[in-house]
C-alpha cells in the first residue's frame, strides 16, 4: 500500500514538476510547484518524517511560494500574454540551453552521488514527534551549526545585495530626473 | 465487534461530530456577527426567520444554494472555481488536531475528544492553516478584476508578514511546555495557576494581533476593505462560492480561538475543578472559544480599519522584533533556570 502510494506520489510530483516548466501562465507554474511540494511532503510523511513534512509545507508552500505569487501578481496582467508567448520559444534561447546543460549535469552528479552513497546522511532516526524533532534540532544546532549559520548569512547577504542593487538603480533614476 | 472495527467506527463518529459541530459553529457565528453588530449599534438585526431570527443561517444557506453562481467572462474559469475550495479547505482541515475535550467515555468506549492527536499538532495547524491564503490569492487573481487582484495582493503580503510573528509567539509557548502536541500542552495547564497566560502574556498578545491579520478580520481586513476595493478578492464571487469564502473565514476564526484557548487558557481544563467530568471539560472549552469569538466580533464593530502601510509597519517593525526578543528571553530563562533560581535564593537569603 505504502509502496504503491510512493510511486503514485512520485509520478504526480514529476508531472507537477513538468507542469512548472511547461505551463504557459506563470500562475499555473507556481500552482504546479505547489502540487509538487505537496506530493513531496506526503512522501516525507510516508517515510515517517512528520516534522520534515510539516516544515516543507510551512516554509515552501506557506511562505516562499506565496512570495512568488506576490511577485507574479505585481507584474502587469497585460504582460502575462507576452510572457506566455516568450515561453513558447523557451528552448531556443542561449541562456535556456546553458541552463539545461547545467541542470542535466547536476542531475548526473546527483545520481552518481546517490548511487555510490558518497554522502554521509544525517543520522536522525525517523522518529515521530518531539524525539525526532529533538534529534533534528541537536544535529542542526550542534554538529551542523556552522553550516546552518553559514547558510543563514548567505541568505542575509543575498537580501542585502538585492536591496543595494535596487536602491542604486532607483537613485540613478532620481538623479537622471533631476539632471 | 472487533477492536479494529470499533476503532474505525469511533473515529468516523468523532470526525462527523467535530466537523459538523465546527461548520455549525461557523454558521452560528455569521448570525452572531449580525446580532452583535446590531446590539452594538442599537438595532435589532435579523428577527424574521425563526424565533429571534435564530434560523437566519439556514435561510442564508438556502439562498446561497439557489442563487446563480456567476463566472465572469474574463476570468480564468478553472482557477476561479477552484479558489473557494482552496480558501475553505485548509481552515476546515486544521480542526482535526484541536483537542476539544478530555477523554470521553460513552457507551463503554473511552476515546480522546479530538479527531487525531498529532505529535506535531501545532506545526500541522500552522502549515495547513497557512495555505488558506492561496484561496484568497488565486481567487483574486482568477477573477480578472483590478479590485480582486489588489485584494489578493494585499492578502498575500499581509499573511506572510504576520505568520512570522504568530509562529514566533507560539514557539515561546512550545519552548516552555516542551511539546508541539496541543493535548499535551493542555494537560500541563490543569489548574488556574498553571495557565500559560500567566507566564506568556506577551506571546498571547502577539498571537492575538497576528490572528486578526491571519484570518483577514477587522481591523486588518484589507483583502476586502469595502471603501477602497468594493469587496476585495471576492468582488466577483456570488452564491455558494462566496459562501465558501465566508465559511473559510469563520472556520479560521474558530480554529484560531481554539488554538489560543488550548495554548494560553488551559484548553478543556475547568477552573477550580481539576477532576471535572468530561462533559464539563467540553463545555469549558466551548465557553472559552465563545469568549474569543465574541472578542473577534467586538473588535470588528469597535475599531476603525488601519491603513495598509500602517499594517506593514506594525507587522515588520513592531511585532516581529518584539516576538524575536521575547523568544530569545524565553529561551535564555529556560536555559539558565537553575542558575537564576540559585541567584534568586541567594538574594533572598542575603536580604533576610
Amino acid at each position: 500500500m505504502a509502496e504503491i502510494l510512493f510511486y503514485v506520489l512520485s509520478a504526480a510530483a514529476l508531472l507537477f514538476g513538468l507542469g512548472v516548466v511547461l505551463a504557459k501562465s506563470p500562475m499555473m507554474s507556481v500552482l504546479s510547484l505547489l502540487g509538487s511540494f505537496f506530493c513531496l511532503a506526503i512522501i516525507y510523511l510516508l517515510a515517517g518524517f512528520q516534522f520534515l513534512a510539516a516544515a516543507q509545507i510551512l516554509v515552501y508552500a506557506g511562505a516562499i511560494l506565496v512570495l512568488f505569487l506576490f511577485v507574479i501578481m505585481l507584474l502587469n496582467l497585460g504582460e502575462m500574454g507576452a510572457i506566455a508567448e516568450r515561453s513558447n520559444s523557451f528552448l531556443d534561447s542561449t541562456s535556456a540551453r546553458i541552463g539545461a546543460v547545467i541542470a542535466v549535469g547536476m542531475g548526473v552528479v546527483g545520481l552518481a552521488a546517490a548511487s555510490r552513497a558518497a554522502f554521509q546522511p544525517v543520522r536522525v532516526e525517523p522518529g515521530t514527534g518531539l524525539d525526532g524533532l529533538e534529534a533534528i534540532a541537536t544535529e542542526l544546532f550542534g554538529r551542523y551549526s556552522l553550516a546552518f549559520e553559514a547558510a543563514s548569512i548567505l541568505l542575509l547577504a543575498t537580501i542585502v545585495a538585492v536591496i543595494a542593487l535596487a536602491k542604486r538603480q532607483r537613485r540613478g533614476l532620481k538623479d537622471g530626473g533631476r539632471a | 465487534m472487533s477492536p479494529e472495527l470499533l476503532e474505525i467506527v469511533v473515529w468516523i463518529v468523532k470526525v462527523h461530530v467535530i466537523f459538523l459541530g465546527m461548520v455549525g459553529v461557523a454558521a452560528i457565528t455569521t448570525l452572531a456577527e449580525r446580532k452583535v453588530s446590531a446590539w452594538m449599534q442599537y438595532r435589532h438585526g435579523p428577527t424574521r426567520v425563526g424565533p429571534q431570527g435564530l434560523l437566519q443561517p439556514l435561510a442564508d444557506g438556502v439562498k446561497f444554494i439557489f442563487k446563480e453562481s456567476l463566472v465572469p467572462d474574463g476570468a480564468n474559469k478553472w482557477m476561479f472555481r477552484f479558489a473557494p475550495a482552496l480558501a475553505a479547505g485548509p481552515a476546515m482541515l486544521t480542526v482535526a488536531v484541536i483537542p476539544f475535550g478530555p477523554d470521553v467515555t460513552l457507551f463503554g468506549v473511552t476515546t480522546p475528544f479530538s479527531i487525531v492527536d498529532l505529535d506535531i499538532g501545532l506545526m500541522y495547524i500552522l502549515a495547513i492553516g497557512g495555505l488558506s491564503v492561496y484561496g484568497v490569492i488565486v481567487g483574486g487573481w482568477a477573477s480578472n478584476s483590478k479590485y480582486s487582484l489588489l485584494g489578493g495582493l494585499r492578502a498575500s503580503a499581509q499573511m506572510v508578514s504576520y505568520e512570522l510573528s504568530m509562529i514566533l509567539a507560539i514557539l515561546s509557548v512550545v519552548a516552555i511546555s516542551g511539546s508541539l502536541d496541543l493535548r499535551e500542552v493542555v494537560m500541563q495547564q490543569k489548574t488556574l495557576g498553571e495557565w500559560n497566560i500567566l507566564y506568556q502574556p506577551v506571546a498571547f498578545l502577539l498571537f492575538l494581533i497576528a490572528a486578526f491579520a491571519e484570518t483577514n478580520r477587522h481591523p486588518f481586513d484589507f483583502a476586502e476593505c469595502e471603501p477602497e476595493l468594493v469587496s476585495g478578492f471576492h468582488t466577483e464571487y456570488s452564491a455558494m462560492r462566496f459562501a465558501l469564502f465566508a465559511l473559510g473565514e469563520y472556520c479560521a476564526m474558530v480554529v484560531m480561538s481554539s488554538v489560543a484557548v488550548a495554548l494560553w487558557f488551559g484548553g478543556f481544563s475547568v477552573p477550580f475543578m481539576p477532576e471535572a467530568h468530561w462533559t464539563l471539560g467540553i463545555l469549558a472549552f466551548c465557553a472559552k472559544v465563545t469568549c474569543f469569538l465574541f472578542f473577534f466580533l467586538w473588535v470588528r464593530w469597535t475599531l476603525p480599519r488601519f491603513r495598509f502601510d500602517q499594517l506593514m509597519n506594525l507587522g515588520w517593525k513592531v511585532m516581529l522584533p518584539i516576538a524575536l526578543v521575547h523568544l530569545f528571553i524565553t529561551g535564555a530563562v529556560i536555559s539558565f533556570a537553575p542558575q537564576l533560581k540559585s541567584l534568586w535564593n541567594g538574594l533572598v537569603n542575603g536580604a533576610s
